[in-house]
């Protein structure tokens, strides 16, 4: 019998195969006594089956028992041994186990809703938040709609059970209980149709839910609170309900709370507090969006009837959406024509909701996990290597097993249970290293979070995970060793062991060691390739100031100022701050660089004619007050910046960047002295272009600058019909340049503040490079993550490299000693057993390198990664060889040394 | 008759060290060579027989006979004719102990 088909006696499969054999035989038997008539004599062989699978199962659960307290007594006797392993398959395990939970809560869980899978998601991408729809789509891919187009997909589709729609970005408020003199609460609210809780069948905790009739026109103001809110701000209590609220100075009534697993349609660090109708946005919100055919704001979320077939209602709603398109002016245009004719949805599954999460994080969680399997791969060789060590320490215990008529199956079993045993105390301990290591990686993951999207406790699928992974582990570790040993030789055990010198384990040790390296050269250069990624982003130049400079975020709009209130409360903000003791500049805007947010317009240079269909015209729009350029440090190339004369009344005037100068005006052209204009070609004379400023990247760290034009804080920019709020003219943001960092200055600022108005309070206070930082806490997590696997597997690699040279030194003393004796001198020993080890590194070299290029190359989610690095950079990879040199040297110096200094005496008379 | 705890087992073994020999058969040539006092069961045998399987003291192998059948034959393995011979000389030393004690009744005593 081969081995593979002892292993097999374990299986459902084989034991189906024995009970098969059994009732074969019994009824070859049945028939012979039959021919002899002589069948009564055989009795009942139901009854002899019956007893016979007994006798089987029996014998196999007290083997396992016996196994297992086998296994337990020869631990205890090698500790050191047990300690190592448990550690490194702690290690191991542990590092898949926390990228498992995250990978599991993230990406394989759905909303806590009922019946996720029903769900259907009108479109495939996020593309946020307020878009000019004739803009809003991917290849003609539209995810995100006006209302009223909602409202013609809703009324046209019987296929829904229900179709809810829900607000792609969120609303900023600030909310105040009406009783008593309440603080307000900066908030995140979220508008949704009133048939938003129906559609994902969620229950009020308390209250009640909210109803289509609350979405209607002029229908009473109400909201529903999120439970985390209601325990965070309110400490539970029941009270709110049906109370009153001030939500950006409107009344609301709280109506109910939602249930306590529920965080809204997606996945998200700042999951809303409060859930509004849709009705009440014109109101509460600044853009009234609702009442805009043309802006795309609403994601569409629906439960779809039973046995609808997906693709005919695919067809059906792209069809409807291009019905309800057309009835908008930008549709109408030739250009216009032939962008409705591409235009159409695309239905995905919606039992995640809003997927943008989830989309963000997978590839860098999939490339964790294959890191992280690696690692355990390595933590894998080592135990077997150690395994193989040991198994040749029991030799003689295992061939006098085998004398005294032990199967050799019974070997192979007893090993195979010894080492499932270990790996499953490493699975134990993996498990609570896992719990500790997902809260480091959920911290590392969301810097910002108000609300843990993810719960780091493990489940029972997580737990689940871990145990299948500590059964593999600890088969693929098992296998190899068992297999040596059961090939022990009885008659072995006569003779002194230590003297064979072929044996297949050492072949295999070496090809582990080769293995362990060359995963962690692959390991060492990928850490190498982020590590480097990540300094070049952090280090770029962003043609930016960060030193001693903060980011006060804060919101006019919410505290009532109208916009003919903003000229003074500016001029206050500059005056006040200004005569804070330190304050070199005060600079207002919209938004600050990578803060994450962006307007954007098309822009039309004065005596050009219109792009043509399909050129991108589009840039970013900001407003900037007249110190803003030296607050943040943007330097000017040519012209001026804005000055205080430049008031709303005043001619228009703008400064662009390089980029928006190359986009825009032919080559040669001077922008000095150009008008320039947005949003219509007809405003194209509304601004001068007085200043051109130097690149920077205001959107997104990793691409080119993008073209961007200021304006001053009040000029109009014509976006919507005259007797429209504009809310571009409201600053989001103001940035303050201190000479040094008084350690009460956030103290300082909110006092400030809040004697210009007590009304107006900091959102945000945030040190500028910190701002710069948060954009790249993705890159940093992967990089760190990286390292450390990298370490770990470089550790572990130096370990095994060590454990088998200091083997074959123990092996072979009596060959040194007769080397020595015969003249060698001692460093001749040492490079000896040196070469060996620096031999088995540089074969992993020799491979892992490749493999590490190939992966770098082909591994979409790795390229993704690398900003302004080569796959195959020559340091990277020349710095991966080094330390692996420096660790194979020191694994391999240590055992060189106890070689060279047998006394050849003593080994030769051991003899 | 009813056997003694093991008994079985040893009995089986002896029975193969004759030769092998399929399931039936191993019941048939028990009951002839005790001249039919002991008639196993064959639901008892059939198990012993698996136990023994499951030690590793007999090995099974389909072979066919000379009635053209194909028969599952039980062969004593080299374990099991170490076995067989311990449990004999144990079996040997146990019987000439009891036959000790019981040797014969005197008949018909003064009493």
């Amino acid at each position: 019998m081969s081995l593979f088909f002892k292993l097999v006696h374990l299986l459902p499969g084989r034991r189906r195969a024995v009970e098969e054999e059994m009732r074969e035989e019994l009824e070859s038997l049945a028939a012979l006594a039959e021919a002899e008539g002589r069948r009564a004599e055989l009795g009942s062989l139901t009854r002899a089956a019956e007893k016979g699978r007994a006798v089987w199962i029996w014998s196999w659960l007290e083997q396992f028992a016996a196994d297992i307290r086998f296994a337990a007594r020869t631990m205890k006797r090698d500790r050191g041994f047990l300690f190592t392993a448990v550690l490194t398959l702690a290690l191991g395990i542990g590092a898949n186990t926390a990228i498992f939970t995250l990978v599991h809560a993230i990406l394989l869980k759905n909303l806590p809703v009922v019946d996720p899978t029903a769900l259907v998601r009108v479109g495939d991408h996020e593309d946020c938040c307020i878009l000019n729809e004739a803009a809003s789509s991917r290849e003609g891919s539209y995810s995100i709609f006006p209302y009223e187009t909602y409202k013609y997909l809703r009324d046209h589709t019987p296929e829904f059970e229900q179709l809810a729609a829900v607000q792609g970005g969120g609303a900023d408020l600030s909310a105040r209980r009406a009783a008593g003199n309440a603080m307000s609460h900066s908030s995140r609210g979220e508008f949704v149709s009133g048939n938003y809780f129906q559609t994902l069948g969620v229950q009020p905790l308390a209250g009640r839910n909210l109803m289509p009739t609350d979405d209607a026109d002029g229908a009473a103001p109400v909201a529903m609170l999120s439970c985390q809110a209601w325990q965070r701000d309110y400490a539970g209590d029941p009270a709110v309900i049906g109370s009153g609220f001030y939500m950006n100075t409107h009344p609301v009534t709280i109506i109910g709370i939602t249930p306590q697993a529920f965080y809204g349609e997606r996945m998200t660090e700042t999951p809303p507090d409060f859930y509004l109708p849709i009705s009440q946005e014109p109101t509460l919100g600044f853009y009234s969006a609702r009442n805009k055919a043309e802006l795309g704001w609403l994601f569409l979320i629906g439960r779809v009837k039973p046995g609808v077939p997906m693709a005919s209602l695919q067809e059906k709603m792209s069809g409807l959406l291009r019905q309800s398109l057309g009835e908008l002016k930008d549709f109408q245009t030739v250009q216009g024509k032939t962008q409705l004719a591409k235009a159409h949805v695309v239905l995905t599954p919606g039992g995640q909701g809003v997927a943008n999460m989830q989309h963000r994080t997978a590839s860098s969680l999939y490339l964790l996990m294959g890191l992280a399997g690696m690692v355990l791969l390595i933590a894998c060789a080592n135990i077997a290597n150690l395994m193989l060590v040991r198994g040749l320490a029991r030799r003689s215990e295992i061939s006098i097993r085998m004398a005294l008529g032990a199967a050799k199956a019974r070997v192979i079993r007893q090993m195979l249970t010894e080492s499932v045993v270990l790996a499953c105390l490493g699975g134990v301990a993996g498990l609570l290293l896992a719990f500790a290591g997902t809260k480091l990686l959920l911290r590392l993951m969301f810097t910002q979070a108000i609300v843990m999207p993810v719960d780091a406790a493990p489940s029972l699928q997580v737990i689940g995970f871990a145990f299948a992974v500590s059964l593999l582990t600890g088969l693929i570790f098992g296998v190899a060793p068992a297999w040596i040993s059961s090939k022990e030789q009885p008659a072995n055990a006569l003779r002194s062991a230590n003297r064979s010198t072929h044996d297949g384990s050492s072949l295999l040790q070496r090809s582990l060691v080769v293995l362990q390296a060359a995963l962690s050269v692959v390991l060492l250069i990928g850490a190498g390739l982020l590590g480097k990624s990540l300094n070049k982003l952090q280090h770029q130049d962003l043609g930016l100031e960060t030193e001693n400079r903060v980011i006060i975020d804060m919101n006019p709009m919410k505290a009532g100022y109208k916009p003919e209130q903003l000229q003074g409360l500016y001029q206050q903000i500059e005056d006040k701050f200004h005569a804070m003791p330190g304050v070199e500049h005060v600079g207002l805007t919209l938004y600050t660089p990578l803060n994450g947010d962006s307007w954007s317009f098309y822009a039309y240079v004065q005596g050009q004619s219109a792009p043509a269909p399909g050129q991108d015209a589009g840039t970013l729009f900001n407003r900037a007050s007249p110190d803003y350029f030296k607050a943040v440090g943007q330097r000017v190339l040519r012209g001026r910046t804005f000055t205080s004369a430049d008031t709303a009344t005043a001619p228009g005037v703008a400064v662009v960047n390089q980029a928006f100068v190359k986009k825009l005006f032919k080559p040669g052209e001077n922008p000095l002295g150009m008008h320039i204009g947005l949003v219509d070609i007809k405003n194209s004379g509304d601004f001068e272009v007085v200043g051109i400023v130097e690149d920077t990247k205001y959107q997104n760290a990793r691409d080119e600058p993008d073209a961007i034009v200021f304006v001053p804080m009040l000029q109009s920019v014509h976006i919507g019909p005259p007797k429209d709020l504009d809310s571009s003219l409201y600053a989001g943001q103001f940035v303050l340049h201190m000479q040094a960092m008084p350690p009460d200055l956030e103290q300082q600022v909110r006092r400030t503040l809040a004697s210009i108005d007590p009304n107006l309070a900091v959102d945000h206070y945030q040190m500028f490079e910190h701002q710069i930082e948060e954009n790249f806490s993705g890159e940093r997590m992967i990089a760190t993550l990286t390292l450390l696997f990298g370490v770990l597997a470089l550790v572990l690699a130096a370990v095994g490299l060590y454990g088998v040279t200091a083997y074959s030194v123990q092996r072979r003393t009596q060959e040194v000693g007769l080397r020595m004796a015969l003249g060698s001198s001692r460093r001749s020993v040492v490079v000896m057993v040196l070469r060996q080890a620096m031999l088995q590194a540089a074969v992993g070299l020799v491979i892992g390198i490749p493999v590490a290029l190939f992966c770098v190359r082909t591994i979409k989610s790795v390229q993704s990664q690398l900003y302004e690095v080569a796959g195959r950079d020559a340091g990277v990879i020349a710095a991966a060889v080094c330390i692996l040199a420096v660790a194979a040297c020191i694994a391999g110096i240590i055992p060189a040394r106890r070689a060279a200094s047998i006394d050849p005496a003593k080994a030769l008379r051991a003899e | 008759m009813d056997l003694l705890q093991g008994t079985l087992e040893m009995l089986v073994l002896r029975t193969l060290g004759l030769g092998p020999l399929h399931g039936y058969a191993i019941s048939k040539a028990i009951r002839a060579q005790s001249n039919d006092v002991l008639e196993i069961e064959f639901g008892s045998l059939y198990p012993a027989l698996k136990r023994l399987e499951v030690k590793g003291w007999v090995s099974a192998k389909w072979e066919v006979s000379e009635a053209n059948r194909r028969m599952k034959v039980y062969r004593l393995t080299d374990v099991g004719r170490k076995q067989l011979r311990q449990e004999h000389s144990k079996w040997a030393e146990f019987a000439s102990a009891v036959a000790r004690i019981m040797g014969p009744l005197a008949e018909g005593g003064k009493g």
